[in-house]
């Protein structure tokens, strides 16, 4: 009787304890981020500016709004071209780059990989200055292209749609490679040496072992990242706002940075609009994670 | 034999450290020039030069007097603040991802799935109602206001649920045997062996925190509260613009996260390597 | 070795963690202990001093130089007096500050005056009321103060705001690359744009360099080149633009020059500043006058600049304003007489009735800021030659074209109107739309934002 009162009471302490973790976490999580995401959906049902503000007729009212609206649909648009270019080629760099470092015979290893993760290690303000003024139509880029006879005239590179939003992905690629090598040559040294030796004596040369062997037991830091990727381009802010202001003309513009400006870029802000935009990008990347975890599933 | 054997493996690999050296290269130089562009005159920034200039001292002599004379008071702030959310961080995260992994239930992980989705909340939605949130709780303009929506993100969460993966559950039975408690067992048994994981997720949280632009910039409105990045963002705006200063300040404000880099590279590599098991 | 500092580190943020809790109201306090001279908290960006008011201000080389003026300027009234400035990063801020202060409904947050944009200002006081005192029995002579300068900050027939800087705007040429063409500052005095375009090529042909550039993104020249006609791009608070013949022209006009390699159009205002103007691509420079502190730090081009009226469509001397802001009382502030009193003997010029007002000149010295206040203009520093202008008085040359701006129609969605008109622009130059379609997109899109 005594044993057993006292072993109910260890069991129930250990439940406790475990609960008690994660507590903290729990409770800030939905005071941080669930409650607001609840009244930005409550807000997003609302019209009006200021003390001027009241729900819409019809509810949804912001939400059919969108569907006109013509920079909104520019946004998006940009939002996934940057998601769809720079994605893949960021990340299938990142695997290269850490696949070439996962050398035993290579030396300097760390020191290439301190200057390769070194961007995302700068702070956003400084690197977008230092984007912009080598990107300048008198700055850096121009005057190289000029001395090798690559053009004429100077381009004015974020001046116009379709080369500023070619820096913007640039200035992406740069910044973040280096971060997602980091996972995947962790990655790498989860996996066993011996694999690749059987693998050299099967007669597999140097691409399909890298097909056949690296990318399929990458797939769990595959995922990870393109999850993170995605999660982070779809709500690309600092970018568009610091290198082309969204310009020119809001054609490189992103959704986040539209919300933004709708919220407190330009005059008293519409909030209720604002709202339903950002619970539109907030759907948008849950759909998106959650394909993306369905793909990556596939071996289980 | 093996020498020759060595030097052909090298000589083998001299595309791949071409290939490496100039992404280095691209990766490096913009730094370099940041440096460069903090010893030149404005004018010479804006004109793109390479070069070093002689213009280090006038620089840091304007940094100083801007923005209300508060370069040091906003790096200290930037200190406090990002350290104090580390620790926050690492703290309530870790564990969290402890609980969820090993004491993990059908409840738990379930309750784990809900968290994830917060991963996906975009930034400037909840900038209002934290505000309002902050705001009431009369924080503005103090530490709190700075690490509060910051200390439990489901990503960190995730990195220690992983990592607690390799922590065997039978160590933790031996240990009640012993007559442990739950939370000694933690502080005891997990923290020591998971050292790295601890210094990947400190790089990343620091990282973010130093770097951290939006929301310190709505809640820190008074300029002895502001912080490191802000205080460029107060300097690099206006009709007219010091670049040289500007430059001085982004490289004063680059330094802290890669010296936190250099000095955790090896545990951070190690404890990212424990997440992506 | 590593395991040390890592341990170390551990230890240090324990530390300040420590810290953090301890200093049981803000670990902010701690931390600007050492810069505040009172100790007050730094939660509140209020003084309890009750000679002290704050002001929120952003540009350190153009606005807070002036607001420091009008501190040593009252001071000579009431030496106790202290203004004590928080500078924000940008204009956007402070209505940031306002903007959240009332969608949190605490205006508790908020310091005793904002200088704040004028464009904005209508908007701000319609949709939130409460963040804002007016000021209409301050005691200022406001007729000196510029009409059209004054329109912006009267709402509802109150006076609400003190103005700081005039938008004036000012048409720079440089003179040199002008006669490397063949022309004198004479032969650009009162022309068409027509002229100008010709007169553009030319220079352009010669020197390579652009007689004017603009921002491409937030293009001011629509409004500018508007106004001197006395247009706006609104009538009756709607938006007035295919239909409006005036604008319809000066769009053409735009697309011409830059077609013509006349104008530059800058991706964005920092290409603006440091490339078109700094990095000398121009001949030109039309904007509100507080574009001069940018023009000379190009020490080299000193001497070279002259000022003159700008063109028009019809050829008579052109007068706009562009830009510019005014201090405003907030609803937050509890000691509106001294406020008030402060920016009337300051900014509302009553300092300036015996001809000379520290205010307005050291402004103009420190800061380069050209006020509205027309007692204040007879001072010597505003009627001093000006050598980076080849020694022209520009000073009191701009104060008398402020007296000439044609008062427009203002309207809250005149930044967002301004956005449409250069993606009608942009549209056409790379996009191949005509100016019809470019601008019958941009109404419909600007109508569309209204809400209309």
């Amino acid at each position: 009787m005594e044993k057993k009162r006292r072993g109910m009471t260890l069991a129930n302490k250990q439940l406790a304890a475990g609960w008690l973790f994660l507590t903290p976490a729990t409770i800030l999580i939905f005071i941080m981020s669930f409650y607001p995401i609840v009244m930005a959906f409550i807000t997003s049902l609302k019209t009006g500016k200021g003390v001027n503000i009241k729900f819409a007729d019809p509810l949804t009212y912001n939400y059919s709004r969108m569907l006109q609206d013509v920079i909104f649909k520019t946004s998006m648009k940009n939002t996934f071209l940057y998601l769809i270019v720079e994605v893949p080629i960021m990340l299938i760099f990142a695997i290269l780059l850490a696949q070439l470092l996962n050398n035993k015979d290579l030396k300097f290893k760390g020191l290439f990989r301190t200057c390769i993760f070194l961007p995302c290690a700068t702070s956003l303000v400084s690197y977008s200055l230092i984007f912009k003024s080598m990107f300048a139509t008198q700055g850096l880029i121009n005057s190289i292209l000029m001395k090798l006879g690559f053009i004429s005239e100077n381009i004015n590179f974020l001046g116009t749609a379709s080369t500023a939003r070619f820096v913007i992905i640039i200035a992406l690629i740069w910044r973040w490679t280096g971060y997602n090598m980091v996972f995947y040559l962790a990655g790498l040294q989860n996996i066993e040496y011996s694999v690749y030796e059987a693998a050299k004596i099967d007669g597999a040369n140097g691409w399909k072992t890298f097909w056949n062997i690296t990318v399929p037991l990458l797939k769990p830091t595959i995922v990870m990242t393109a999850i993170m990727s995605i999660n982070g381009t779809l709500q690309l802010f600092d970018e568009s706002m610091n290198l082309t202001s969204g310009g020119p003309a809001n054609q490189t513009i992103t959704m986040s940075h539209y919300i933004y400006n709708q919220a407190f870029g330009q005059g008293v802000g519409n909030f209720g609009y604002t709202s339903a935009m950002s619970f539109v990008v907030f759907i948008l990347v849950a759909i998106l994670a959650f394909i993306n975890l369905k793909v990556g599933d596939t071996r289980d | 034999m093996t020498k020759k054997n060595r030097s052909m493996i090298q000589r083998r690999l001299i595309p791949t450290y071409i290939f490496l050296i100039i992404c280095s290269f691209i990766s490096v130089f913009p730094l370099y020039w940041m440096i460069a562009a903090a010893t030149q005159t404005s004018l010479n920034v804006a004109r793109g030069s390479i070069v070093f200039g002689n213009q280090l001292a006038v620089n840091y002599d304007h940094l100083l007097k801007a923005v209300q004379g508060t370069l040091w008071s906003s790096m200290g702030n930037s200190f406090l603040y990002s350290i104090v959310q580390t620790v926050f961080t690492l703290f309530v995260c870790s564990i969290a991802g402890y609980g969820f992994e090993l004491y993990h239930d059908k409840g738990k992980d379930k309750l784990f799935g809900v968290l994830l989705l917060a991963m996906m909340v975009p930034a400037v939605a909840t900038m209002v109602p934290l505000y309002g949130l902050v705001s009431k709780a009369k924080l503005l303009n103090s530490v709190w206001a700075f690490i509060l929506p910051g200390i439990s993100t489901p990503f960190m969460i995730m990195m220690f649920r992983q990592n607690s993966r390799n922590f065997p559950p039978d160590i933790m039975e031996a240990a009640r045997i012993d007559g442990l408690s739950e939370w000694k067992i933690f502080f005891k048994m997990y923290v020591p062996v998971q050292k790295s994981i601890y210094a990947a997720a400190a790089v990343i949280t620091f990282m973010n925190a130093w770097n951290a632009y939006m929301w310190p910039k709505v809640v820190m409105s008074d300029n002895r509260a502001q912080t490191m990045p802000m205080f460029i963002a107060n300097i690099s705006s206006g009709y007219t613009v010091d670049y040289g200063m500007t430059m001085l300040g982004v490289l004063f404000c680059s330094v802290p996260t890669m010296v936190v880099f250099f000095v955790l590279q090896k545990q951070f590599a190690e404890g990212i390597t424990g997440s992506v098991k | 070795m590593k395991k040390k500092l890592l341990s170390l580190m551990l230890v240090g943020a324990m530390a300040a963690s420590m810290v953090a809790c301890g200093g049981s109201d803000t670990a902010a306090d701690t931390s600007s202990d050492a810069t505040t001279e009172d100790g007050a908290a730094a939660a509140d960006v209020q003084s309890a001093d009750e000679n002290t008011l704050t002001v929120y201000a952003w540009d350190e080389n153009f606005n807070i130089p002036a607001l420091k003026a009008a501190e040593k300027d009252y001071q000579e009234v009431n030496p106790d007096f202290k203004l004590e400035v928080i500078t924000q990063s940008q204009s956007s801020d402070v209505e940031q500050a306002i903007t959240l202060a009332a969608e949190a409904g605490d205006y508790s947050t908020l310091p005793d005056i904002v200088l704040f944009q004028d464009h904005y200002i209508q908007q701000y006081v319609t949709n939130y009321p409460d963040a804002w005192q007016d000021a209409d029995d301050a005691d200022c002579d406001w007729a000196g103060l510029g009409a059209e300068k004054l329109s912006y900050s009267t709402i509802d027939g109150k006076h609400y705001g003190f103005p700081v800087d005039a938008g004036t705007a000012i048409f720079a040429y440089r003179t040199d690359l002008l006669e490397q063409a063949g022309y004198t500052i004479d032969d650009v005095k009162g022309i068409t744009w027509d002229q100008f375009d010709e007169i553009g090529k030319k220079v352009y042909d010669a020197t390579g360099k652009y007689l004017l550039c603009m921002d491409g993104d937030g293009n001011d020249l629509f409004y500018m080149m508007l106004q001197e006609e006395g247009v706006s791009q609104f009538k009756d608070g709607k938006p007035y633009i295919t239909e409006n013949e005036t604008l319809v022209k000066v769009f053409d006009v735009l697309v011409k020059l830059a077609q013509d390699n006349v104008l530059y159009l800058a991706n964005d205002w920092s290409d603006y500043t440091d490339q078109a103007i700094q990095g000398d691509m121009v001949a030109g420079v039309f904007n509100g006058n507080w574009i001069i502190p940018t023009m000379k730090q190009v020490a080299d081009n000193s001497g070279k600049w002259e000022i003159v009226p700008a063109p028009t469509l019809t050829g008579k001397p052109g007068y706009a304003s562009n830009g510019g802001s005014s201090l405003y009382i907030t609803g937050n502030c509890t000691k509106t007489d001294l406020a008030k009193d402060f920016l009337a003997y300051t900014f509302g010029g009553r300092s300036a009735e015996d001809g000379q007002s520290i205010t307005y000149d050291e402004a103009l010295l420190n800061g380069g800021v050209i006020g509205t206040c027309a007692a204040a203009a007879e001072s010597d520093v505003y009627q001093q030659g000006v050598d980076f202008f080849n020694g022209q008085a520009i000073y009191a040359d701009i104060v008398d074209y402020t007296q000439n701006v044609p008062t427009v129609e203002q309207s809250d969605y005149h930044y967002a109107c301004r956005t449409q008109l250069a993606t009608a622009l942009q549209n056409v130059l790379q996009n191949g739309y005509d100016s019809k379609q470019a601008l019958e997109e941009a109404e419909s899109n600007l109508k569309f934002e209204m809400g209309l």
